[in-house]
């Protein structure tokens, strides 16, 4: 069983027997008896995989449907593209078997509808064919992944059947270090380091192919670009899958996780002038809610704050954990460019001391512009240590 | 022929009644946006800019570009609802639409964007909206939205409103005063500073408060030179719409506001949106500039004092 690489022009993409669905070209559509949807009983994950050709996404996502035999997964090829096609296959994996299914792209008015046209798409898919266990959307190697989880990152109260679960980018152990590297003119991103920026896990692959110091290097620099991300290494992209599903990267389920996820983050000096980097601050205290949404804004729409050298700092990925006046639980805080979202996680502050931590990635970031105006503007109650 | 989609479980009572007339054409001299002549009446304008969350000020120029089209719109939707009473198809609310464009130089900016077939959406009952025009007489007691939008001088104006067909139930009554209010009270909360992310708060309490639920798949948007741009303004509460509001910003607020519950579920058209379980829907918009102080209607009525055509019937 196998996902070939296929052209976008292609339709059949696999050159194993699969069984074709009845032909949906005249057939009206069924809707089911059972209108009534209530609030999602059981969301479906969707992971993102992303990563530069060559890096062993296809491999990767073999491999999860090879190891998960038991379960329902479907994989996305090419993400959804230039928004022209009306269809899109994508294939589903049960039982040992891979066949196809289409996703019908209704143009209709995508203009003024909130949820995505792919999204809409699985979710009507789901509704007439049942749904499945993992969604998986592989992205081509220059699309911002980013952009692809914003389709995905859907407001709670949209009830959707899906949720985004984390993005995962694969790279290269001989080659990642080259790309990561790669200068680009005119102040672009690099497409590689924002993979990386905005990864919730990192496949270093092939790690075969090289020694032990040019592994290190890798290592280094992708821990440079992201403190937070989680790295596992590997050959073939063979990979326990309990590290890459369930991931939970933008829900409050795991907050107890993402609380100590940020004491670790490490930043590191940045790898080179301009890159991409993380950095991490916490403070003691209690935040006015408010102040904390005036500054995030400031931040990331309208892009207020510079560095020593006045270039406006750009953040590509926020998470942090904080603590808002008046309110007993340890709230979450999420952004993808210029996306951010408060959610309450189950966990209580009780006794502790209240630490706001904050984690930025992106360009131009600098920590003490960034910590000053947080305590000055946002902290109402400070606590010392 | 009420049944192109044989084995379609329809959510409420109403119906498509074929065939459509043949898409009406529009004379060469008047000015035609981008999409009109793809096949697929694809917009490329705003497929460049689509997934940008950057809103355009409007320069003093364009400004009056947009006031001008938008007083346009609201002449031809005073046409429109002239025209609704019992036994009136949508069909001939469209070509009175479609004619009014026409003789004051405007393309009916529906007509073929991304395919759709006529020139304006006329939603009834449990139709939320994108409605399509057709052969069905209005009854007395239901409830019709006439969507207007067009495109005059490179610009799009845009706007709608519910009015009642006949003698309508009280329930009806209530649906669409109340939807008319939480328009009106998110206008009033327009003005420089304030997150477009805080208008469904205002929308989804004042409908809630009335027992009525908020249509969360279809959002007001930035408009101008482009039918649909950012912002995107979702009228329901807690949601992750980006940027605040700055003088020259031209947006629409459209709020359906629903009897039941809110989901919502598409004909096999592709366009016409109904309520899943089948109760009615209503819905206002007005297109708007943010000014120093405010916001200026750019499509308020000019006569009664500016009171929704609905309100004539109460």
């Amino acid at each position: 069983m196998d996902l070939q690489r296929h052209s976008k022009n292609t339709p059949k993409m696999f050159n194993i027997c699969f069984y074709i669905m009845e032909d949906e070209d005249d057939c009206p559509e069924l809707v089911p008896i059972s209108a009534q949807p209530g609030p999602p009983a059981q969301q479906i994950p969707v992971t993102i995989i992303t990563g530069y050709l060559g890096a062993g996404k296809t491999t990767l996502l073999n491999f999860i449907l090879t190891e998960q035999h038991n379960k329902r997964i479907a994989v996305i090829l090419n993400e959804f593209g230039e928004g022209s096609a009306l269809e899109k296959s994508l294939a589903v994996s049960q039982a040992g078997e891979l066949y196809e299914e289409w996703l019908e792209l209704r143009n209709g008015c995508l203009c003024c509808s909130v949820k995505d046209n792919g999204l809409k798409a699985i979710e009507n898919l789901m509704e007439k064919k049942g749904k499945f266990d993992y969604i998986l959307l592989e992205t081509t190697g220059l699309a911002d992944p980013g952009a692809v989880a914003s389709m995905f990152w859907v407001d709670a109260e949209l009830g959707s059947d899906v949720y985004l679960d984390g993005i995962v980018t694969v790279i290269d152990a001989k080659y990642g270090l080259q790309q990561l590297n790669e200068d680009k003119a005119n102040g672009l991103v690099n497409e590689a380091a924002r993979q990386i920026a905005l990864a919730d896990l990192t496949i270093i692959n092939k790690t075969d192919l090289v020694n032990k110091e040019e592994l290190n290097q890798v290592r280094d620099t992708v821990r440079s670009i992201n403190g937070l991300v989680k790295i596992v290494e590997t050959q073939r992209a063979r990979v326990d899958l309990s590290e890459v599903l369930d991931l939970h990267s933008f829900d409050s389920m795991d907050g107890a996780k993402l609380a100590e996820k940020l004491e670790l983050a490490k930043p590191m000096r940045p790898h080179l002038d301009k890159s991409i980097l993380t950095v991490t601050f916490e403070v003691a205290g209690e935040l006015s809610e408010d102040a904390l949404n005036a500054f995030i804004q400031d931040l990331l729409w309208e892009k207020k704050f510079c560095n020593k050298d006045g270039e406006p700092m750009t953040v590509i990925r926020l998470k942090g954990v904080v603590s808002f006046v008046g309110k007993a639980h340890q709230v979450m805080v999420q952004g993808v460019h210029e996306l951010y979202e408060f959610n309450e996680t189950p966990q209580l502050w009780e006794e502790n001391l209240h630490v706001n931590r904050l984690v930025f990635i992106g360009r131009n970031l600098d920590k003490d512009v960034l910590q000053d105006h947080f305590v000055s503007t946002v902290v109402l109650k400070a606590e010392t240590p | 022929m009420s049944h192109p989609w044989p084995g379609y479980r329809y959510t409420g009572k109403l119906r498509p009644h074929y065939p459509l007339t043949p898409m009406r054409p529009v004379p060469g001299d008047i000015q035609r946006p981008d999409y009109a002549d793809h096949p697929r009446g694809m917009s490329e304008s705003e497929q460049f800019l689509k997934g940008t969350s950057q809103i355009k000020i409007l320069c003093p120029e364009d400004i009056e570009g947009m006031r001008v089209v938008c007083k346009l719109a609201r002449e031809v939707l005073d046409i429109a609802a002239m025209m609704v009473k019992p036994g009136v198809t949508t069909e001939e609310i469209d070509h009175a639409v479609h004619l009014a464009c026409v003789a004051r130089n405007c393309y009916p900016s529906p007509l073929n964007y991304y395919n759709f077939p006529k020139s304006c959406c006329t939603s009834i009952n449990e139709v939320i909206c994108h409605g399509i025009p057709d052969r069905r007489p209005l009854q007395d007691g239901d409830i019709l939205n006439v969507d207007i939008t067009v495109y005059h001088n490179g610009f799009h104006g845009d706007l709608n409103e519910t009015f009642f067909v006949g003698e309508v139930e009280e329930g009806a009554k209530k649906l669409v005063q109340t939807t008319y209010e939480c328009l009106m009270q998110a206008i009033d909360s327009v003005k420089p500073g304030v997150r477009y992310r805080e208008l469904g708060n205002i929308i989804q309490k004042h409908a809630q408060a009335n027992g009525f639920s908020v249509v969360r798949s279809y959002c007001g948007h930035g408009i101008h030179r482009l039918f649909h741009t950012a912002p995107n303004v979702p009228h329901y509460a807690k949601n992750k719409a980006v940027g605040v509001m700055k003088p020259g910003h031209v947006f629409t607020i459209e709020p359906m506001i629903c009897e039941g519950g809110w989901q919502d579920e598409t004909w096999p058209d592709g366009w016409t949106a109904v309520t899943r379980d089948g109760k009615w829907s209503a819905q206002f918009e007005h297109t708007l500039l943010v000014t120093e102080m405010g916001c200026e209607i750019l499509t308020r009525r000019l006569e009664e004092n500016g009171r929704a055509h609905f309100l004539n019937q109460m």
